[in-house]
This record gives structure tokens, sequence and C-alpha cells, in this order.
């Protein structure tokens, strides 16, 4: 530190020290039961409850043999997806195919 | 090393340009700082994108209620200060943080509005410290004052320490660099001269000093 700042102190990190504090389950729960009186509550933003809104919001018109038909929602159910994500990868692959 | 926690449920109140002038100044001594950014409006994230960090100082943000303990547990250890930077609301997350402090700053501008809903955040730690059963040392901090200290400073500032709170001398003075701290980035040392330079940076100074002093006490 500069010896020409009316305002200087020599710091010495080495005394800083952080005391140990309590931070089980229980004494966060005394926290907020004492937070609570005051007013001071629970703000963290809620999660919007039930499943998000699929971005697939593109549709197409086919009609396939029912047998392919069965194929695809078959293949969907068993990876966990939705049909149209079939389709996205097979029009992918036709894209790919055709270099376009 | 210290925990401290800048809390006030009042908005604008001067928590974020307090913290990072209470950080920049320690970190400009050499001391390593950590900024914990809890407030939505990632007003230290926002100070800390404008340019370089200062040396010594980490940023942590999105620090949310949920983490706020784990977190400082985390980072409070021998060789750093940690600064948490709070949104300006009477909320569980500023309870938790308060919970785990060394030293509460409480920024207020010297009105009666901001120093009424800055009470809060004093009857919030008295509370704290009867419920936890140990003393969390906490202190004032005018913000943006002018030369002149108004009657109503006058008159908040006696009031306060009548009833025994710690009010750190001197106040953060209204000052052009301050603010700018959030338009340039960096610290007092860095940034471009916005206006007095010499008189911000000694104010800083002995305000950063001044809790210091405190928390060289308190260890």
């Amino acid at each position: 530190m500069s010896d020409k700042n009316p305002f200087g102190i020599s710091l010495n990190p080495g005394k800083l020290r952080s005391k140990p504090k309590d931070t089980s389950a229980e004494t966060v729960a005394r926290t907020d039961d004492a937070a609570e009186k005051h007013g001071f509550v629970d703000r963290s933003p809620q999660k919007r409850r039930g499943r998000k809104p699929s971005p697939r919001t593109g549709q197409v018109h086919a009609k396939v043999m029912p047998d392919v038909a069965r194929e695809i929602a078959a293949e969907a159910r068993f990876r966990g997806v939705q049909q149209g994500v079939i389709i996205e990868e097979a029009w992918a692959f036709y894209k790919a195919q055709n270099d376009q | 090393m210290p925990t401290i926690v800048v809390a006030s449920p009042k908005g604008g109140a001067g928590k974020s340009t307090t913290a990072v002038l209470l950080a920049t100044e320690l970190a400009h001594e050499g001391v390593p700082v950590t900024m914990l950014d809890c407030d939505p409006n990632r007003s230290l994230s926002l100070w800390a994108g404008q340019s370089e960090l200062p040396q010594n100082i980490t940023v942590l943000s999105n620090i949310t209620e949920a983490d706020i303990v784990r977190t400082i547990k985390s980072n409070d250890q021998d060789g750093q200060v940690v600064v948490v930077d709070l949104e300006g609301v009477a909320s569980r997350l500023v309870s938790r943080a308060i919970s785990q402090a060394d030293l509460v700053l409480t920024p207020m501008r010297a009105t009666t509005l901001d120093a009424t809903i800055g009470a809060r955040a004093l009857q919030l730690i008295a509370e704290e410290e009867e419920a936890l059963d140990r003393t969390i040392p906490h202190a004032v901090v005018f913000t943006m004052t002018k030369a002149i200290v108004s009657k109503q400073h006058k008159g908040i500032e006696a009031s306060l320490r009548e009833q025994g709170v710690d009010v750190i001398d001197p106040p953060l003075m209204e000052r052009a660099a301050f603010s700018g701290l959030f338009a340039f980035g960096g610290d007092l040392y860095s940034m471009p001269a916005q206006g007095n330079m010499q008189g911000a940076r000694d104010n800083a100074r002995a305000f950063a000093m001044q809790v210091y002093k405190r928390l060289a006490e308190e260890g």
C-alpha cells in the first residue's frame, strides 16, 4: 500500500479468518423459520408444471401404407420419441442422399 | 477467510455498487475475492462482462436459494474473501446467505424510506442471531451521499447509532466513477476517468479499510 494515502492500513490477509458455521439442514430450517417471521420467504421462480410444449409445430399430411404406419409407430414407441422424429430423420437421410 | 454478505430488502440501495467497490479494493490490495452474484438481475455479471476482471477476482453467477449455503461453504476457505451480492427483496435466499456471514453490510441511502425498509435486514439479523445462537456482525453503510450532509441523513444516522447499530464511516458518496463501474467494468484503477477519480479511489479505499478492520477485529 502507498504511504501517501491518509487512509492506508496495512492489509494482513492472515488476520482475516472465517469462523466455522453450521450448514446442517436443521440450521437452514431454523434460519428459514426466523426469516418467515419477517416476511423473508421463498421467492425463487417456480417451475411450470407439466410437460413443456413441443417445438415441433410443423405438420405434414402423409398417408402411408398400414404396415409402414405400424412400423413407424412401433419404432417411435420403442425409442420413446414422437413419430415426427422418425420422419425428420428420414428427411435428413433423404437430403443427405441427394446432396441437398 | 470471511464471508461478507451485502443485504437489504430495498432495491436501489447500492448493494451491487458496494459489493464491487469492496471486492475490487480488497483485490487491489492482493486479497483473492470470490464474488457470488445471487441477484436475478445479474448486476455483478453485467459488471464482470464489461471488461477483463481485475486480478484476484472470481465471479460466480446464478446462485439460487437451493445452493447458496453449499456455494458459500465451498468457497469459504483460507486465502480468500467471499462477497455475496443479493437481490433487493425480502427472500429466503437473503436469510440463508446471512446465516453463513462473517459480516453483513446493509447499504442504505440516507432517506427515511431506505432506512425503514433497510431496517428489516437488521431485524432479520437479530432474529437469526437468536435462532442460530451466534453473533452475526453487521454494519450499515450509507450510499449515494452528498458532500453536504442533509438533516435527514444526520437524523437517520444518529437514530441508528443510538440503537447500537454500527455505521461505517466514511459513507460511499454519489460519484460518477462508482456508477461508471457498471458501464466500463474493471476497477477504479483501470476504468476511464469519470469525475474526480482520486476522490473516488480514496472514498472506496477508506470504506474497504473500515470493512477490513471489522473483519480483522472479528477474526
